[in-house]
């Protein structure tokens, strides 16, 4: 089949300063990513890298970002995501780097293991919290999370069965 | 009656040298320019970061011998990087302002092989 293939990388922005992660924008992450591929990979990486490259999903409350290249030059993206050492927006740069979660063929295996990694953030998050009013809120979220994972699976058996 | 069936032995042979070596020779439009040892390593590093970016400039180069007169020299890669570091010879167009392009007499994965050039060769 003829189609072109491309690789989606699962990205979270970790940065200590808080206002780092609300200045985020895609155009700006996105020009931050091609100027960086030209630095560490130069005139071909730049060329090789910008063709299929987008930026296909940014949430500016946890960081996470879903990067789209071409199959044939992703590891040129992915070896240019820690030299991003800080994020420029209206003249204030926040010092800042990329950690990659994943990185899969499709958006929805790629949506899968978000689903998943936020689960596990959240108990670690339960774990470490201090106040009691957060307590209970993240409490409320994991037990909302697991009956969607029971609906979630219940179904999944009911299709099974079905067919 | 049938020949005896013959046994073969195969033995491919891969290329275990780890570095190509290139003699390679600047050439200028005009005259009078010239390069110390530093300055062409300079040029064959920027040459290289240009097209390939900071990873690739820092692949291990070395110029084994370097001739001021003439603008030849002599250079060792190691052979991942070599396909990289002729490609960005190729493209480079100037230098200083001045333009320049870089002749590649002889590409070999032995250094003696570059002892001796049968182009150059001059017959008694």
């Amino acid at each position: 089949m003829v189609r072109f293939k491309h690789r989606y990388l699962l990205c979270e922005l970790v940065s200590d300063d808080p206002r780092c992660r609300l200045s985020l924008d895609d155009r700006v992450l996105s020009s931050l990513v091609r100027d960086t591929i030209a630095r560490v990979h130069g005139t071909f990486g730049a060329a090789a890298c910008s063709i299929g490259f987008a930026v296909r999903y940014l949430n500016a409350y946890t960081g996470i970002v879903l990067l789209r290249c071409r199959k044939e030059f992703y590891q040129l993206v992915w070896s240019a995501l820690p030299f991003i050492t800080y994020l420029e927006n209206k003249g204030h740069r926040y010092p800042c780097f990329f950690n990659t979660l994943h990185v899969g063929g499709t958006i929805r295996t790629c949506q899968k293991f978000l689903i998943q990694y936020n689960r596990r953030q959240l108990l670690i998050l339960l774990q470490n919290c201090t106040d009691e009013g957060e307590r209970e809120a993240i409490q409320k979220s994991v037990t909302r999370s697991c009956l969607l994972e029971e609906e979630e699976e219940s179904g999944e058996e009911a299709a099974e069965a079905m067919e | 009656m049938p020949a005896p069936a013959a046994t073969y032995e195969r033995v491919v042979y891969k290329n275990p040298s780890k570095y190509h070596y290139m003699k390679v020779c600047l050439e200028f439009q005009d005259c009078g320019v010239g390069l110390n040892a530093a300055q062409f390593k300079q040029l064959l590093i920027s040459a290289v970061k240009d097209l390939f970016g900071e990873v690739d400039a820092a692949l291990p180069l070395d110029i084994l011998t370097y001739e001021e007169k003439t603008l030849s020299a002599i250079l060792r890669i190691c052979s991942s990087g070599l396909v990289k570091l002729w490609s960005s010879l190729t493209l480079l167009g100037s230098y200083k302002g001045k333009k320049c392009a870089f002749r590649v007499s002889q590409v070999s994965p032995f250094l003696l092989a570059l002892s001796g050039n049968s182009r150059e060769l001059v017959l008694d």
